[in-house]
């Protein structure tokens, strides 16, 4: 009888676990089909459930009513499900009158998340992609042509800097396949001020490679800790000595200075592989050479992005190092809240280019794209277009919320005061605003914190917000007109259907070049032999279906 | 009409077999409690093999798939990457698959010869625990361990015993291709040798006391007594955890995927961590290349399976499957 009854208990766990497994997967393909399919449907009804009918996302012209929006991220929206989420999609929907199911895909792994997620079929409505690998699905067919929604955008009147879209235009065609709400941003080099000073380093006199070398050298053979102990620190840290995606170089771009390591295109419009220049040669060696002497932290060759800020801004400083090159804007407040948080002194200062470098780089902006559901009949991707980028810029509500979050949950304009770091006499701030004032509002993952922004870092957008809310953040100001005043735009990607092939292969090669000229102290031009031998026909082909 | 042939039962008994309809009726109630675990493995076991058929394909995450022939297999036959990883996962997998099984061997033996109970249970709860510790965060143990820089534990005593000049930078173990096996093959031991004992020390338990009272009146020494008793008592075992072992050495992923990078591919660099790359460190990635890597992975592991089964039957007269 126990037997029977354990027996019968396995066999409704096994159905459950069944069942359950069916659940799952058939979920989201209902939802996928929601916007797709129901939608046309529904559009033979009259709508009279809300007050859609009042809100930008009313009947488009084309009669098309749409009920919701399928939208895929990265973890540029900070507005997590841990961070408000749930607000901020509540006041959009409210905002737009249309539902908004948020997917917010893993940041480090969004390029193979997104080929999972079509692979399986499920199409979002709209979603975020890097401008290298919007590139790489324009022969695809996969994303809505916006050209004319863009032209005729009610946006256009206010846009501030219309040549990040423009840029994105096909070469040719001009046709548009995507839309930017802000440009692209880049990394500078931060230092450590007390660092300089421990060592009498003023930052005016660091101008050239040989400076920033020497600089680097002292912060290695030195003691700029002040722990009593030469040769426990290091000069540079940086997540890999190239990126794997674009502009490759901006982590470390002092040592590659005019050399790009990737397929590029010339003055005279002809593209070739930057990886092959004795530009790449040389800034190797430099990089050979630095490594050698112990100026970058050899953990280098293996840290992400995340363990290379954190042995900077360590509590420990010992083995951390005095510059490191991230992220510019609002990266610069954030870099020194954690050391602030970590008990460092917190102060950074922004190395203007040196004169090998000229400019940093400004990264290709991150586009969003809307997906073609391929019916041949525009009105489902123009009433997306109307509801989702009209409103993302429309300078004012929307817009903010994409800017800064949702209203009295990340920011407000209502008279309140609190206490950031209550228990810590030395960190303990206090804030107090007056009804009216636009202010942000302690994170909710770290109440000790001040929430920075939701998505849209608001120095870098295209079309101003028109409210007058502002960022009262003096770094992220400071920061973001540093990296203005200092960058350059960052090279086109190449579209090739080899190179999006063989992406993998070539990176994976150089890499091998990388390490073994870096990393062993190898021979460059033997390298290099390897490099062509191993992957040369596959450059070829690709720069045959570039400059063909 | 069809006669039944006849059976004979447990008691040698020569009956009538009944019909298949009848006997599946006799016994519904097993049947019932089968079903789902036959439509479990359909489902999940055999309705994915259906997706082998892209490894004949162009398969992109976007459009239709088409149709390409032995293109992939011609392009992976061609790839030196592929056949470094092949090699690898075969040197990886059976050297580490020996020297684990080696060591656990050794310390139940050990294990076995201790007289105090209290000790060597303590041991043995103490050996098993890095099994039950995920690779991912060995991993991160051990890069911290061994990490070259200023703060690694390993190079710091390098350098305090004096292998190692105070100014000269530390050993990037995981980063050299020189180190870099010897300490998988390092961490694999220490993490899976403690729960490999279990089944060694089952069949050390289950050795006839008598055996070893008779070579105590043969004047037998401890040391002796592991040579000629213990030890081939062990051995059958030894080559059935062989065996098993060696049908599974292709799918070797997680320990090499959390240890690699780019800097030791030519030693690391397995199949399933290859499949991975091609697959997911790309934009656009083709499905149909990697889903023709696995199957050649598979096809390999199948053939290994059957050698295994064939080498079985030979050592201990029986097979596996």
């Amino acid at each position: 009888m126990k037997k029977k009854l354990v027996s019968m208990l396995l066999t409704a766990a096994m159905v459950a676990s069944l069942a359950a497994c069916g659940g799952e997967s058939a979920e989201p393909a209902a939802d996928s089909g929601n916007s797709e399919t129901a939608a046309p449907a529904e559009t033979q009804e009259a709508p009279a459930q809300d007050s859609a009918a009042e809100t930008p996302a009313a009947p488009a012209e084309g009669g098309y009513k749409l009920e919701k929006i399928n939208m895929v991220v990265d973890g540029n929206l900070s507005a997590t499900l841990d961070n408000g989420q749930a607000d901020f999609e509540k006041q959009w929907e409210e905002a737009v009158g249309v539902d908004i199911q948020i997917q917010q895909l893993d940041h480090s792994g969004y390029t193979d998340a997104v080929g999972r997620l079509f692979a399986s079929g499920d199409y979002p409505d709209v979603m975020i992609m890097p401008a290298d690998i919007l590139g790489q699905y324009l022969p695809t067919v996969l994303l809505w042509d916006i050209t004319e929604a863009y032209d005729n955008a009610d946006f256009q009147n206010r846009m501030l800097l219309p040549a990040i879209n423009e840029a994105l235009r096909v070469k040719g065609s001009g046709r548009l396949y995507g839309f930017s709400p802000t440009y692209g941003n880049g990394c500078v080099t931060y230092v450590k001020k007390a660092w300089m000073d421990a060592l009498g380093i003023n930052v005016d006199d660091i101008k050239t490679y040989d400076d920033y070398y020497t600089m680097l050298k002292r912060f290695h053979e030195e003691d700029p800790d002040g722990n009593g102990i030469n040769g426990d620190t290091y000069g540079v840290v940086a997540a890999g000595f190239i990126g794997n995606e674009a502009p490759y170089i901006n982590y470390l771009p002092e040592f590659w200075q005019d050399a790009y390591p990737a397929l590029i295109q010339g003055s005279d419009g002809i593209w070739y592989d930057g990886f092959q220049t004795e530009e790449t040669k040389a800034a190797l060696l430099r990089l050979q050479k630095a490594y050698a002497e112990g100026l970058i932290d050899p953990e280098t060759l293996t840290a992400s992005t995340k363990i290379a800020r954190e042995k900077w801004y360590s509590n420990d400083q010992k083995g951390s190092c005095g510059v490191f090159t991230y992220w510019a804007g609002r990266w610069y407040q954030t870099l020194t809240n954690n050391f602030v948080k970590n008990d460092v002194d917190p102060e950074l200062v922004q190395l203007p280019p040196i004169e090998e470098v000229g400019a940093y780089i400004n990264r290709e902006a991150p586009v969003w794209v809307i997906i073609d559901d391929g019916d041949g009949d525009n009105a489902r991707e123009q009433a997306i277009f109307d509801a989702f980028f009209e409103t993302m810029m429309d300078g004012d509500v929307v817009q903010t919320l994409w800017t800064y979050g949702a209203e009295d949950v990340h920011w407000s304009i209502h008279a309140e005061e609190f206490v950031t770091n209550p228990d810590d006499p030395e960190k303990r701030k206090e804030y107090s605003y007056e009804e009216g004032v636009f202010h942000l509002k302690p994170s909710i993952t770290d109440p000790n914190s001040l929430w920075a922004k939701n998505l849209f870092d608001p120095n870098l957008v295209v079309c101003e917000l028109t409210n007058g809310y502002g960022d009262p953040s003096d770094l992220l100001v400071t920061g973001s007109k540093f990296f203005s005043e200092h960058s350059k735009d960052a090279p086109m990607s190449p579209v090739s259907e080899t190179y999006t092939n063989e992406s993998g292969t070539i990176y994976d090669a150089k890499l091998a070049v990388i390490t073994s000229v870096v990393i062993d102290g190898g021979d460059v031009d033997a390298a290099m032999q390897t490099y062509v031998s191993t992957v040369g026909s596959i450059i070829d082909q690709c720069l045959s279906e570039l400059n063909g | 009409m069809r006669k039944n042939k006849q059976v004979i039962t447990s008691t040698g008994v020569a009956v009538r077999e009944k019909p298949l309809g009848l006997r599946i009726w006799n016994n519904r109630g097993y049947y019932l409690m089968f079903l789902p675990v036959f439509i479990f493995v359909i489902i999940m076991n055999y309705w994915p093999m259906l997706g082998i058929r892209y490894a004949f394909y162009d398969y992109k995450p976007v459009g239709q798939p088409d149709w390409v022939g032995l293109e992939h297999f011609s392009k992976m036959f061609s790839t030196s990457a592929f056949w470094t990883a092949f090699k690898n996962t075969l040197e990886l997998s059976i050297v580490r698959l020996l020297i684990t099984t080696f060591a656990s061997v050794i310390i139940s033996v050990f294990l076995n010869e201790m007289g105090n109970l209290m000790a060597k249970k303590t041991l043995q709860t103490v050996i098993y625990l890095p099994h039950f510790m995920s690779w991912a965060v060995v991993a991160s143990i051990f890069s911290l361990l061994l990490s070259p820089s200023s703060t690694g534990m390993v190079n710091g005593w390098l350098k305090d015993l004096g292998f190692i000049a105070q100014e000269q930078s530390g050993i990037y173990f995981l980063a050299d291709s020189k180190w870099w096996r010897p300490i998988f093959y390092g961490i694999n031991i220490w993490k899976e040798t403690g729960w490999g004992t279990i089944i060694f020390l089952a069949t050390l338990s289950g050795i006839n006391p008598e055996l070893y009272e008779a070579a105590d009146i043969d004047g037998a020494t401890r040391m002796q007594k592991i040579r000629y008793v213990t030890f081939p008592a062990l051995s059958n075992t030894i080559i059935t955890v062989l065996i098993l072992n060696l049908a599974k050495v292709m799918n070797m992923f997680e320990p090499v995927f959390v240890l690699y990078n780019n800097a030791v591919y030519d030693v690391s660099d397995v199949i399933s961590t290859y499949v991975y790359r091609q697959t997911f460190a790309i934009a656009l990635p083709n499905y149909g290349y990697s889903t023709a890597v696995g199957l050649f992975k598979s096809l390999v592991g199948g053939a290994l399976v059957l050698i295994c089964n064939w080498a079985s039957k030979k050592t201990r007269g029986r097979g596996i499957v």
